[in-house]
């Protein structure tokens, strides 16, 4: 089983409170998180990265538990070796394209120097085609070339899995559609499992080999009419 | 607001302009040391003098000297010392004429009352057990230059003044004394006097020029006959039997 | 003149020594502030500002009497360490240091929170931990508000009087700052040494004002 995820929570979206409650069982390699927003997909992503504690559950990525209520195991995010790739990319302003991706490989208080030479970082430029702004800095690239960054800051970790949170959310139609089959390029080279997170159909049928739809924070068994995609 | 109620308001502002009007304010600058005493004379010289409201200023003398010199509209003067007074004369604030002795005081040395140590003659402040020992600046504090002129008469001005702690006023000196963040100060009888409880007296200094407090009115006062029957005052049997009652000496 | 270059140093060396303390607490203090969320946390930033808005003789008396051979923390140092704290240059850093820690934390907190905790997030993600995580990304973002405050606290630390006369008293050479040295000239009626002190008071000021307007970091590149 690749995916195994019980999560409660009781949330808050605006004015009302809903319970979380996602239980989800799935080996796939490629799996879609479904579902409108305010349904709790965001929520559920950040429970399995660790940045928020369920009320209770579990999560397993293959065969590691990352986190159990019941064992009081709960990994810190920097243990879980997962690779997230934010809404808004979240790449560090003060660093070059360079020095995000390869921010990972020094463990240290200091961050890689501008002129840092590694082969992965190396590989991962070239596999989405940066070296071309590899010294740019972040507000000087395209929002394209800011979310292939993204990826190649969180791949080059070689994580256990590929989180994604609505990664084309913020670019249009056009670019959106040629990142998605790019990302499908490169899923398909890499042996890692994908969790993705969108209310846009068009990326569930690209990307996903299972789609589970998530509603009011619930997952919603049935299959459900194909909704029409939210901009 | 109502008729009667606008009236009376009227009828306050009235008075309250007329007495103003008649009421003159006297202010007195006056060495620190004189600050318990002279606060309950003004009452009694107020009482005399219907009408007349002092405002009292106190700080070492040189600052308050200073004060005056940059035009600080002040009435009355009271020094702790005649140098500070000459100084006065020279730059033509204060008119010989009206200018007099009032009280005198002493030169004492205290020590915290819960001093291990206690000096027994001033020579024993050049031990090195006494590390820290307050005394008025000399440049501005006259108790500072009846210290510096005792230490230098007995030679031992180059010993003590590595240990001084320099005092803003002679009231510093006090409190640091009294907090026990000094060995030894240097300060007026009066004023070692005031907190029994805090310091103790280890000895009383003899100093070369006796301790003579001179207060004048000022060329510069607008009051000038006030200024002067204050001066008056000061004199008189009333107002020395309160300075008496702090420990000050007739002039 | 000697007197006025001896005040000079002196003022620097008590200012440099308390805007480096204030580095430390200053930014410690300001960046849990912007991080951490618990009952009372406004009550307590506004507890930490205080001594901004207290006038400084009443901030040094208090020092005086936490410190004095008689206070508290001033009897225990005597008695475990002979230090007497009153009337010494570090009397006079303490108090420096104490009156400009708002300048510091309040700037140092506000610069944090301008800090996208979302970047902190990718870090943690990304393996490093938190520690590391402060000095890579949280304080490089942070650096330019707070070297803002830094430099208001040198400076007033360097104008520091009131408090400093209480606890460390004016000894010349030793806790004799510029500013008390100019306040006792005044008194004495030397206008000359006064007018010089405030001179070179002035010229120094003026001086670090330029120097650090250099220091500040570059700007990251904006989109052309």
């Amino acid at each position: 089983m690749t995916w195994d995820l019980e999560l409660t929570k009781r949330l808050q979206h605006g004015a009302s409170r809903f319970e979380l409650q996602v239980s989800l069982r799935s080996a796939a390699r490629r799996l879609v998180l479904f579902g409108p927003s305010g349904a709790g997909k965001s929520q559920t992503l950040k429970m399995i990265a660790g940045l928020v504690r369920p009320d209770g559950g579990r999560v397993r990525i293959g065969t590691r538990t990352l986190f159990d209520a019941d064992s009081g195991v709960n990994l810190s995010p920097q243990s879980r070796r997962l690779a997230f790739v934010f809404q808004d990319y979240a790449l560090f302003p003060h660093l070059t394209v360079r020095q995000n991706i390869a921010f990972a490989l020094s463990g240290g208080w200091r961050n890689p120097r501008p002129r840092v030479h590694d082969a992965r970082v190396e590989r991962w430029l070239e596999t989405f085609q940066l070296p071309a702004v590899a010294d740019h800095f972040p507000a000087q690239i395209s929002g394209g070339q800011r979310q292939r960054t993204a990826l190649a800051r969180a791949l080059v970790t070689e994580p256990t899995a590929l989180l994604l949170d609505e990664p084309f959310a913020a670019l249009d139609g056009h670019l959106r559609q040629r990142l998605r089959e790019e990302l499908a390029q490169v899923l398909a080279t890499l042996n890692v499992p994908m969790l993705l997170i969108t209310h846009d159909d068009a990326d569930a049928q690209v990307l996903a080999d299972e789609v589970v739809h998530l509603r009011a924070g619930r997952v919603v068994d049935a299959p459900q009419a194909r909704e029409p995609a939210l901009a | 607001m109502t008729l009667p109620l606008r009236c009376l308001a009227t009828l306050v502002l009235a008075c309250g302009f007329s007495l103003g009007a008649l009421a003159a304010e006297l202010t007195v600058s006056a060495a620190s040391s004189l600050t318990n005493a002279m606060r309950e004379v003004a009452p009694l010289f107020e009482a005399a003098n219907p009408g007349t409201r002092l405002q009292l200023n106190f700080a070492s003398s040189g600052a308050l000297l200073q004060q005056i010199d940059k035009g600080a509209p002040v009435d009355v003067f009271a020094s702790a010392d005649q140098e500070t007074m000459n100084q006065a004369q020279a730059k033509g604030l204060v008119k010989a004429e009206a200018r007099r002795d009032f009280v005198a005081n002493a030169l004492v040395v205290i020590v915290p009352t819960a001093a291990t140590r206690t000096p027994a003659a001033v020579g024993d402040l050049a031990q090195p057990a006494y590390q820290r020992v307050a005394i008025g600046l000399p440049a501005s504090v006259p108790v500072g230059r009846y210290t510096q002129g005792v230490l230098e008469q007995a030679g031992l001005w180059a010993a003590v003044e590595p240990k001084m702690i320099g005092a803003q006023n002679v009231r510093q000196a006090l409190d640091y004394v009294a907090r026990g963040e000094v060995d030894a100060g240097f300060v007026y009888a009066t004023d070692a006097a005031l907190m029994p409880g805090k310091v103790k007296v280890a000895l009383t200094v003899a100093t070369p020029t006796p301790i003579l407090y001179p207060v004048a009115s000022l060329a510069s006062s607008p009051n000038a006959a006030m200024a002067a029957r204050f001066v008056d005052f000061l004199t008189s049997p009333q107002a020395q039997a309160v300075f008496a009652n702090y420990g000050f000496r007739k002039p | 003149m000697g007197q006025a270059w001896t005040a000079l140093a002196l003022t620097l060396e008590v200012a440099g020594w308390a805007t480096a303390l204030n580095l430390v607490l200053g930014v410690g203090v300001g960046f849990a502030m912007a991080r951490l969320r618990f009952p009372g946390r406004e009550l307590l930033d506004a507890a930490l500002t205080l001594p901004m808005v207290m006038p400084p003789t009443v901030l040094g008396f208090y020092l005086l009497v936490l410190l004095g051979s008689q206070g508290p923390l001033g009897a225990w140092l005597d008695q475990l360490f002979g230090v007497r704290l009153i009337f010494t240059v570090q009397a006079a850093v303490i108090a420096a240091t104490v009156v400009a820690f708002p300048l510091v934390f309040k700037a140092a907190r506000a610069a944090f929170e301008t800090v996208d905790p979302q970047l902190e997030e990718a870090a943690r993600l990304l393996g490093v931990h938190e520690v590391s995580i402060f000095f890579r990304v949280s304080l490089p973002l942070a650096w330019r508000g707070i070297l803002a405050g830094l430099l208001l606290s040198f400076a007033r630390a360097t104008g520091e009087f009131g408090a400093t006369l209480m606890v460390a008293g004016s000894i010349a050479g030793k806790t004799q700052t510029l500013s008390i040295a100019v306040y006792e000239a005044v008194q004495a009626g030397q206008d000359d040494t006064a007018n010089f002190l405030v001179a070179v008071t002035s010229v120094t000021c003026i001086a670090v004002l330029l120097a650090a307007g250099r220091l500040v970091p570059g700007r990251v590149p904006q989109r052309r």
